[in-house]
C-alpha cells in the first residue's frame, strides 16, 4: 500500500498583509524523507513550514497533513528562546512530553526513563540540571532537539537549527539529525542555508525562490 | 521585644491593613514573575494606571470602584492581547499612550469630582493603612481565585510564554492561556489597585519578582520566594511605617527596592569572587 504525504500542498498562497510570500503554490512532501528546504533569503521557506504546522495562516489553497501517531514537533533557532526563563536542561526536555501528559498528567516510570534516554544520548547528562540560559548554543539547540525527541513525533521541522553554531557544533547537530532519520526513520524537514552540507546528508531537497516551490535532487542544485 | 510590641500594636490598631497587604503581595508578587519573565513591565504600570482612572471613573459617576477598575483595564487588556499584525503601531507605543491618557484622566476626572485633596491622594495613589473590610473582601474575591487558577495551569502559561510556536504545534491554545493570563492579570491589579495605589502594585508586580528571580533557579522556587519576600518586605515596610511615622505605601516600595539593590550587588560581588578563583 503506498504511503500516504507527510504534507500535500495544493495551490496555497501565504501573504503578510498585501505582501505575497508564496504563489499558488504545489507541494508534496513524502514520509521517512530527510529534506532540506533551501533558497535565498526571504523566499519562504520558514514560511512554507510554519502555514504546514499551522503557525501562520493561509490565504488560498489547501494543505493536507498526515504527521503519524503523534503531533509533529517543531524545534525552532535556539535564540528564539529567552533564557532569562528558570528552566533547567530536563524542565524543557520533559516539554516534550506534554501531548501525552496534559494538563496534570505526571511522568511515569517509562517517560522518566526515556526522558534520561535522550538527555544521555544527546550528551546532556552533565549539564542536565543546569540553567538553559547557562547553556553555549549549540547545547542549547540540542537541548531543543531532544525535547523534539522525547515527545516521540514521527515528524520533525527544524528552523534553522545550525543558525549561529561554531563549527564543531554544527557537525554535532547535523550527525544527530542524520542519525534520528536513518535509525527511527524520522521525518527531518528543516531549513538550512549550505548546500555543501545538504550534499552529503540528503538525497533531495526542497527548493524555494521566486519561481516557486518544487523537489529537486541535491547534486542538480548544487551544480 | 520592642519590635515584637509595635508588631503586635499595629496589627490590633490596622487589621485591615496587614490582611490587604499580605494577601496583596503574595498575589502580585507571584503574577509578577510572568510580567518580569515575559518582559511585560511596561504593560503592568499602564494596568495599574487603567485600574486607577477606573477607580476615579466610579467615583466621579457613583458606582463600584471594582466595577469602574476592572471596566477600564478590561478595555487595556483587550488591547493588549490584539495580535501585533493588527496594530500598526508597536506595542510600546500603545502602552505608553494607555499610561499618559490614564493617569491623566485620573487626575482630571477627580479633580472635577469635588472631593478634597487627601482623598484624591488616598484614591489615586493609595494607602494601606486605610483599607477597609469591603477592600479585603474585593481583594480576596479576585486575588485568590486568580492566583489558584495560574497556579493550576501554570504549565500551559509557562509554555505558552517561553516557546509559543513549540507549543501550540504540541496542542497548546496559546492565545487562550495568554489571554488568559492577562484577564487575571486585569482583574488582580484592579482588585489591589482601591487599596494599594497603582505604585505599590506596580512594585509588587515587577521588583519584588526580580529579587527572587535572582535568588532561585526554577520555576516554582522563584514563585514561592516572590510570594515570600513580597509579603514580608510589606510587613517590614508597614512596622517601619508605624515606628517612624512614615506614609505605608511608599515605605514598603523603599523595603522592596532596597532588598532588590542588596540582592544585586550580593549576586555581583559573588560572580566576581567566583570569577577570581
Amino acid at each position: 500500500m503506498k504511503e500516504t504525504p507527510v504534507i500535500q500542498c495544493c495551490g496555497v498562497t501565504v501573504a503578510y498583509g498585501r505582501d505575497i510570500v508564496l504563489d499558488r503554490i504545489d507541494l508534496t512532501v513524502p514520509r521517512g524523507t530527510l529534506l532540506p528546504f533551501v533558497g535565498p533569503n526571504g523566499a519562504g521557506k520558514t514560511t512554507l513550514l510554519k502555514a504546514c504546522l499551522g503557525l501562520i495562516p493561509h490565504q488560498g489553497g489547501e494543505i493536507a497533513c498526515d504527521f503519524g501517531k503523534h503531533p509533529p514537533a517543531y524545534v525552532p533557532q535556539q535564540k528564539q528562546l529567552d533564557p532569562i526563563y528558570p528552566v533547567s536542561v530536563r524542565d524543557l526536555v520533559c516539554m516534550g512530553l506534554y501531548p501525552e501528559l496534559g494538563c496534570w498528567g505526571r511522568m511515569d516510570g517509562e517517560q522518566r526513563a526515556r526522558v534520561e534516554r535522550v538527555i544521555g544520548r544527546f550528551g546532556l547528562l552533565p549539564h542536565r540540571h543546569k540553567h538553559f540560559g547557562e547553556l553555549s548554543g549549540g547545547l542549547r539547540q540540542k537541548t531543543l532537539l531532544a525535547r523534539a525527541v522525547v515527545s516521540r513525533a514521527e515528524v520533525l521541522v527544524l528552523d534553522e537549527p545550525t543558525a549561529g553554531l561554531d563549527a564543531a557544533s554544527e557537525a554535532d547537530l547535523l550527525a544527530l539529525i542524520r542519525s534520528l532519520h536513518e535509525n527511527e526513520g524520522k521525518t527531518v524537514l528543516w531549513v538550512h542555508h549550505r548546500m555543501d552540507q545538504c550534499a552529503s546528508l540528503a538525497r533531495q531537497v526542497c527548493r524555494v525562490d521566486k519561481r516557486g516551490v518544487r523537489l529537486a535532487d541535491v547534486a542538480e542544485v548544487a551544480s | 521585644m520592642r519590635l515584637m510590641q509595635s508588631a503586635v500594636s499595629f496589627t490590633q490598631l490596622f487589621p485591615e491593613a496587614v490582611v490587604c497587604g499580605t494577601v496583596m503581595a503574595a498575589v502580585c508578587s507571584a503574577f509578577g514573575v510572568f510580567v518580569v519573565l515575559k518582559r511585560i513591565v511596561f504593560i503592568s504600570i499602564a494596568l495599574s494606571e487603567a485600574a486607577t482612572c477606573g477607580l476615579a471613573l466610579a467615583l466621579v459617576f457613583h458606582f463600584s470602584p471594582l466595577a469602574g477598575s476592572a471596566l477600564v483595564t478590561g478595555v487595556v487588556v483587550f488591547l493588549l492581547t490584539l495580535p501585533e499584525k493588527r496594530q500598526r503601531l508597536p506595542k510600546d507605543v500603545v502602552l505608553g499612550t494607555v499610561f499618559l491618557l490614564a493617569s491623566s484622566a485620573s487626575v482630571l476626572l477627580v479633580a472635577q469630582s469635588g472631593f478634597g485633596l487627601e482623598e484624591i491622594k488616598a484614591m489615586l495613589y493609595g494607602d494601606l493603612i486605610v483599607s477597609s473590610a469591603h477592600d479585603r473582601w474585593v481583594l480576596l474575591l479576585t486575588g485568590v481565585p486568580s492566583l489558584i487558577v495560574l497556579l493550576l495551569f501554570l504549565k500551559q502559561v509557562l509554555y505558552a510564554f517561553l516557546d509559543r510556536e513549540a507549543a501550540f504545534v504540541m496542542g497548546i491554545r496559546c492565545w487562550f492561556w495568554e489571554g488568559l493570563f492577562f484577564f487575571l492579570l486585569g482583574l488582580v491589579v484592579s482588585g489591589a489597585s482601591k487599596s494599594g495605589g497603582a505604585l505599590l502594585v506596580f512594585c509588587q508586580l515587577v521588583v519584588v519578582p526580580a529579587t527572587a528571580l535572582l535568588l532561585a533557579r526554577r520555576l516554582w522556587a522563584v514563585i514561592g520566594i516572590s510570594m515570600a519576600l513580597g509579603v514580608l518586605t510589606t510587613w517590614a515596610g508597614l512596622l517601619a511605617a508605624y515606628r517612624a511615622d512614615l506614609p505605608a505605601n511608599p515605605t514598603i516600595i523603599g523595603v522592596a527596592c532596597l532588598l532588590l539593590i542588596g540582592v544585586a550587588l550580593a549576586r555581583m560581588l559573588m560572580n566576581a569572587l567566583a570569577a577570581r578563583r
